[in-house]
């Protein structure tokens, strides 16, 4: 108990760090649904569920409007979406429904549900927790454990390793191409999708990474959030293994309550353009274009699937590179001209030519091919490398962080122009 | 964990601080045989602390003050603790680091730094490194750097160069392994030797400027070197080089020349003797007339080595062996 309580005020403290109207917000949407959920549970009104899941979806939603100007006359309010805002308003409407369903009771301590909400390794960039399970890591006597300490290690040290020295190096080249769209435009905009599905993923999921060992290191499990996504051989497998606590839980509290697949044809295609829509948006009003071309592919489905597992796969990770457009580029206009651009402007001499200067030396490239690949070989063989490092020794398990340590600290990109404490998905 | 384990990852752990610092020090600028400006602040630190003179301030002390040359003409031992673009703040600091290495006679402060306090474009990062950077650990440090640090820059990046620097992972030169575990003295007491001619063919357009008062924040760190000179008995003379430009304006000089009357302190500007130091501004300089070159410096040198003789209770310390041997080192680079 004391260990949570501690937990819980470091969680504040640092929360607090970030202003004032942050706290106000998350504490709104705590109170709200704790309240809430103890009225459900003694009375299954769908009216109080309703209520109370419309008003904090309409924060999310207003700010998500506002971030895109929609409304242009509010600018002078100069409004900052509280941080980790689309992550936790996600956590407090599943704990409702749940509630609602029968899916386990109300809780009664109220320290429990703030932590569940204000746990602070997963605040900024999730995963997005259920109660439930969050419940059980806290219930969970914890104990002091070395091998859990050199995991947890490990797994911060190749998430640093992502962020710093792969997923920094990317973003030097898409900030020089999506600033000049004049004169990088065909094959530097092909270049661009290509390299921002690496830096998302690595930026993402090595974000993913250190959350994971940090909460490794406190005793508390939290659910994969990655599984080798550009593995995938199709857009719907692609969905299984990318942001999976936000697949999930689009699928449990949008796709199934909306009647899932057992239904109509017709049915199940309008359920999964709203999912992807709803995924769209809580990217950002920007991104809806976005949802629904993956809402597309999905229901394409197989019939785009080859015979061939690597093709399968190549065609997968360029239609999904292909679709970060809406990512790189300021404007929906913009991506689809850039987009349209890799058909129409063939300059790959001219990339050639221009190689080294879109920001990185020639060393640079070369650490990035090095890192990239040693990526993709880990992902294709994640669970053989991790059953593997757990049988190692503590020293060998010493050395493989040091030497982690030492590489972020010479190749990561880091200090005066950087800032390293933004990841791309806490701006989401 | 067993014992003998323990062991083992505890030298694993040591071995790997060990590999962290000798990073720190291959990837931090090594300043032997190029931007030599950022080796001249640490080179005092191995030298004998005799001196009865010390010059402070910034590149116009160490590109117009030869030591040898005032001690070849009047026996005097000064050390100039220049540094390029030396900030006030910073030649405070500087003077307090020296004062505890040694109590000299006279400290010579070069008054150009007065026109720029902290908020001015001419505080950056690149020059505060070439003055921070090897100066050794001490409470003057830390104030120099807090003092001087630009808003991107971090305190833990001059603990840890490698924070900084990490990006010259492949930019190192042999230059760097070369001096990773020496230096290369680049100065002779902290003169840097410049023996180009560049005269002066013209000079930019003198502009009216809309402020010429000098901040409240230099004057308080003058009013500091003025204090830590009172305190420790130490004659402070004020001095302006004879350099052409940067413009120093008469606004700018009565200010100063109040302030010594003020404080009962000594103020030369030296532009004010450039006949009779004999300065050919067609000759004497390496750069159009910012900087005096050898020849130029040699003969400020002499001028105001005996300038400072005649006016200050100074030793006449020619024969001396260190120096001797010095100043047979100085002529064989001035050849």
């Amino acid at each position: 108990m004391i260990f949570n309580i501690l937990l819980l005020v470091i969680s504040i403290l640092i929360y607090l760090s970030f202003g004032i109207s942050n706290f106000i917000f998350i504490l709104f949407s705590i109170l709200t649904t704790f309240i809430a959920a103890k009225f459900l549970e003694k009375k299954s009104k769908k009216i109080i569920l309703a209520v109370t899941i419309i008003v904090n979806a309409l924060i999310l939603i207003f700010l998500k409007l506002y971030g895109a100007n929609v409304f242009p006359s509010l600018e002078g309010l100069n409004i900052i979406a509280p941080i980790g805002v689309s992550y936790y308003t996600l956590q407090v409407i599943s704990y409702l429904v749940d509630v609602y369903k029968g899916k386990y009771k109300a809780e009664n301590n109220f320290l429990y549900y703030c932590l569940y909400i204000m746990y602070i390794p997963h605040l900024f960039i999730g995963p997005i927790s259920r109660y439930d399970d969050m419940k059980e890591q806290f219930l969970k006597p914890k104990t002091f454990s070395i091998s859990r300490i050199y995991n947890g290690g490990l797994r911060i040290v190749w998430g640093l390793i992502k962020k710093f020295v792969i997923s920094g190096r990317v973003a030097i080249v898409i900030s020089t191409i999506s600033q000049d769209m004049q004169n990088y435009n065909g094959a530097y905009a092909l270049l661009a999708m290509i390299l921002y599905s690496i830096q998302l993923y690595t930026d993402f999921s090595g974000g993913i990474d250190i959350v994971m060992g940090v909460s490794k290191i406190l005793g508390i499990e939290l659910k994969e959030n990655f599984d080798s996504p550009y593995y995938s051989q199709t857009i719907k497998e692609f969905w299984r293994r990318w942001h999976i606590s936000l697949s999930s839980w689009l699928r449990d509290y949008i796709y199934i309550p909306l009647g899932g697949s057992r239904c109509s044809k017709l049915r199940k295609y309008f359920n999964t353009m709203v999912t992807f829509i709803v995924s769209g948006f809580w990217h950002g009003a920007n991104y809806l274009l976005w949802g629904v071309s993956h809402g597309i592919f999905v229901l394409l489905g197989d019939k785009i699937k080859t015979k061939f597992k690597w093709l399968n796969r190549f065609i997968t990770f360029i239609i999904v590179s292909f679709l970060w457009a809406f990512f790189i580029w300021p404007t929906t206009g913009d991506s689809l001209r850039m987009m349209s651009s890799v058909f129409t402007t063939f300059n790959i001499s001219d990339l050639c030519t221009n190689f080294l200067n879109l920001g990185l030396s020639l060393a640079d490239w070369i650490v990035l091919a090095v890192f990239t690949i040693g990526l993709f070989i880990f992902d294709g063989n994640t669970s053989k490398i991790i059953q593997k490092v757990k049988t190692l020794s503590p020293e060998i398990k010493t050395v493989i962080i040091c030497v982690g340590i030492l590489l972020v600290f010479v190749f990561g990109i880091y200090g005066i122009g950087f800032n390293v404490n933004e990841f791309i998905y806490s701006k989401f | 964990m067993k014992a003998r384990t323990v062991i083992r990852v505890i030298l694993i752990i040591i071995i790997f601080i060990l590999l962290f610092v000798l990073l720190n020090m291959l990837l931090q600028p090594k300043y032997a045989e190029t931007l030599v400006e950022g080796s001249m602040i640490s080179q005092y630190y191995e030298e004998p602390k005799d001196h009865e003179v010390i010059f402070i301030g910034d590149c116009e002390v160490y590109a117009n003050f030869s030591p040898m040359v005032m001690y070849e003409e009047q026996g005097i031992k000064a050390y100039v603790r220049g540094s390029s673009q030396q900030l006030i703040w910073q030649s405070y600091q500087i003077l307090k680091e020296t004062l505890k290495y040694e109590k000299p006679k006279v400290v010579v402060f070069n008054v150009n730094s007065m026109r720029y306090d902290k908020s001015s474009e001419k505080v950056s990062e690149a020059y505060n490194r070439l003055t921070i950077d090897k100066m050794k650990w001490s409470r003057e440090k830390v104030d120099i750097i807090l003092d001087s640090m630009t808003e991107d820059e971090t305190f833990l990046s001059y603990v840890f160069p490698i924070l900084r620097y990490h990006s010259r992972y492949d930019k190192l030169t042999s230059e760097d392994f070369k001096y990773l575990f020496k230096r290369k003295n680049n100065t002779y007491n902290g003169f840097l030797i410049n023996k180009n001619i560049k005269g002066v063919t013209a000079l930019p357009t003198k502009r009216r400027l809309a402020e010429t008062k000098f901040s409240d924040e230099c004057y308080s760190y003058l009013d500091k070197i003025t204090k830590l000179c009172k305190d420790n008995d130490i004659k402070l003379v004020l001095i302006k080089a004879p350099s052409l430009y940067p413009y120093w304006y008469d606004e700018y000089d009565e200010q100063i020349r109040n302030y010594a009357q003020q404080n009962g302190i000594d103020y030369y500007n030296l532009k004010n003797n450039v006949e009779e130091i004999g300065i050919d501004y067609s000759q004497d300089t390496y750069d159009g007339g910012l900087h005096l070159n050898l020849t130029g410096a040699t003969k400020l040198s002499k001028f105001f080595a005996n300038l400072l003789k005649q006016n200050y209770d100074l030793t006449d310390f020619r024969g001396d062996s260190v120096y001797e041997e010095k100043l047979k080192d100085y002529k064989q680079a001035i050849q």
